[in-house]
C-alpha cells in the first residue's frame, strides 16, 4: 500500500510517516499542495492523506486539481478542530473522508483501512478513452465490436485507464490488481497480452504500449 | 418427385465446382499439416443450397424462384464452411484460398473484426470460380459463385444456436434470449482471443493481437 502524505508541519509529518511505515505502508511525504499535486500526477497511490492549510498551494486546491485529472485515488483530509467549512469544502473538493487534528494514530490507520476496503466502489461504471468504452458492471469493452473481459482484466484495464498519462510498472499493476492473492509479476504480462488482443479484436483506437519487463501505458493511436 | 430442378442444367457444373474447391482446400490442408505438424482446419462442410431453402430465400428477397435468380441474385448457391481451432488459422486458411488458381475474389467480409450487431462472427469469402462448363451467362469456361464461411469452433457453435432461434417461431422470452445470445457471442470471442494469445505465449512469441504476425507455425 502506497500513501501520498502532504503535511507542512515537519514534526507531525515525520511522526505520522514513521508510524505509517511501521504499519507496513510505503509513504511519500511532501510539505505542500503543489508537491502533492505533482506527485499524484506522476505516481500511482492507494491513498492520499492531505492537510488543508499548507503553503504554496492549500490542500483543497491540490485535491480539486488532482480530481480534475481524472484521478480517483481515495483521499483523506486532516482538518483543524472546529473548522466545519474546511471539512465541507474538503469533501466537496473530492476528498472521501476527514480527520480532525489532533487525532489518534490508531484512528488514522483504521480510516486508511476503511478507505482501502471501499476503493473498488469509487470506480465509475463506464470509463472511456479514445473510442474505447469499458463497462465495469457488464465486464465488457466496446469500440467497433463488444467483447467480454474477465474480472481481473476489468481491474487491470480500469487501472490503466485511470492512469493514462503515465507509465505503470508491472509491479504497480500487480499490487493494484492482484493485491489480495499471491501472484507473480509474470501474470501481469499475460493479462496485458490478453487485453492487447482484445482491444485489437474490437478495433479500439487504443493500445497498451510496453513490452514484457517494461512499464505499460495506455495510448490512443 | 419434382422433375424440374431449380438449378436447371447448371447443377452438374455446380457439383464440379464444389468438388474442385473441396479438393483444393483439402490439398492445402494436407500441405499445411505436413509442414507444421498440426491441422489447418478442424473440419469442412460442403453443400449445394437445397432447392427448398433457395426458393425460400429468393421469395424473402422478393425475387422469382427461378434458375436465373438462384444463380445470379444470391452468392451462396454453392457454399463451403471451414471450421478452425484458432482465429489465426481462420486467417491463414483464408489467405491460402485467395491464392487458389481459377478463383477470383468478389468480396471479403470480415465479421470477426466487424461483428454483426447480433454478435455473429465469421469470415466470409465470396469467389467466382472458373470451370470448363458453360455458365448461365453463356460463358465457356464458365464462372460460378461460391461462398466460403470460415470460423472457429466457438463461432460455429454460436451460429448453430442463432440459426435455430431464427427459424423457430413463437419463443417465450425472445428478447431475453437474443440479449443473452449476444452476451454469449462476446464471451466466446473473449475465449477465442485469450486462447490464441495463450497459444502464442506458449509458442514463445509474446504479445497480444492476432492479426499482424504469423508465428508458432
Amino acid at each position: 500500500m502506497k500513501i501520498l502524505f502532504a503535511e507542512d508541519e515537519t514534526d507531525l509529518r515525520d511522526v505520522v510517516s514513521a508510524y505509517l511505515e511501521f504499519q507496513g505502508y510505503f509513504v511519500d511525504a511532501v510539505g505542500n499542495g503543489r508537491e502533492a499535486l505533482a506527485r499524484a500526477c506522476s505516481d500511482a497511490y492507494d491513498t492520499i492523506v492531505m492537510d488543508v492549510m499548507m503553503p504554496e498551494m492549500d490542500g483543497i486546491t491540490a485535491m480539486r486539481r488532482i480530481r480534475d485529472t481524472g484521478n480517483t485515488t481515495p483521499a483523506l483530509f486532516l482538518t483543524a478542530k472546529g473548522e466545519v467549512s474546511d471539512r465541507v469544502t474538503g469533501l466537496d473538493a473530492g476528498a472521501d473522508d476527514y480527520l480532525t487534528k489532533p487525532f489518534a494514530m490508531e484512528e488514522l490507520s483504521a480510516r486508511l483501512r476503511a478507505l482501502g476496503r471501499r476503493k473498488r466502489e469509487y470506480n465509475v461504471r463506464t470509463l472511456t478513452f479514445g473510442n474505447l468504452e469499458l463497462d465495469t458492471e457488464a465486464s465488457e469493452i466496446r469500440a467497433q465490436n463488444t467483447i467480454s473481459l474477465s474480472h481481473k482484466e476489468v481491474r487491470l484495464l480500469s487501472c490503466l485507464m485511470a492512469n493514462t498519462g503515465r507509465d505503470m510498472t508491472a509491479e504497480e499493476l500487480l499490487e493494484d490488481v492482484w493485491s489480495d492473492e499471491p501472484a507473480s509479476v509474470d501474470i501481469v504480462w499475460m493479462y496485458v497480452s490478453y487485453l492487447q488482443a482484445k482491444l485489437q479484436s474490437i478495433q479500439a483506437n487504443v493500445v497498451i504500449m510496453g513490452e514484457r519487463e517494461h512499464p505499460f501505458r495506455l495510448k490512443e493511436i | 418427385m419434382q422433375q424440374t430442378d431449380l438449378y436447371g442444367p447448371y447443377r452438374d457444373a455446380m457439383n464440379t465446382v464444389l468438388e474442385r474447391m473441396k479438393e483444393m482446400i483439402e490439398e492445402s490442408g494436407k500441405e499445411y499439416e505436413l509442414l507444421h505438424g498440426e491441422k489447418l482446419y478442424e473440419h469442412l462442410v460442403c453443400r449445394i443450397k437445397s432447392e427448398e431453402s433457395m426458393s425460400e430465400k429468393l421469395s424473402r428477397l422478393g425475387f422469382e424462384a427461378d434458375t436465373w435468380h438462384a444463380l445470379q441474385a444470391t452468392d451462396d448457391s454453392i457454399g463451403i464452411r471451414i471450421v478452425c481451432l484458432f482465429i489465426d488459422d481462420v486467417y491463414e486458411t483464408a489467405a491460402r484460398i485467395k491464392e487458389f488458381p481459377g478463383c477470383t475474389i468478389v468480396q471479403e467480409k470480415d465479421y470477426i473484426r466487424n461483428a454483426k450487431p447480433n454478435g455473429y462472427r465469421s469470415y466470409h469469402l465470396i469467389l467466382d470460380v472458373e470451370t470448363a462448363q458453360t455458365d448461365i451467362d453463356g460463358r465457356t469456361p464458365g464462372l460460378y459463385r461460391v461462398e466460403i464461411q470460415l470460423r472457429t469452433i466457438a463461432m460455429d457453435t454460436w451460429a448453430a444456436l442463432e440459426h435455430e432461434l431464427k427459424y423457430k417461431k413463437n419463443i417465450d422470452n425472445q428478447d431475453l434470449i437474443v440479449q443473452e445470445l449476444y452476451r454469449c457471442a462476446n464471451e466466446l470471442a473473449a475465449c477465442d482471443v485469450s486462447m490464441q494469445t495463450l497459444k502464442r505465449i506458449i509458442r514463445g512469441c509474446d504479445g497480444g493481437g492476432y492479426e499482424n504476425t504469423v508465428c508458432g507455425r
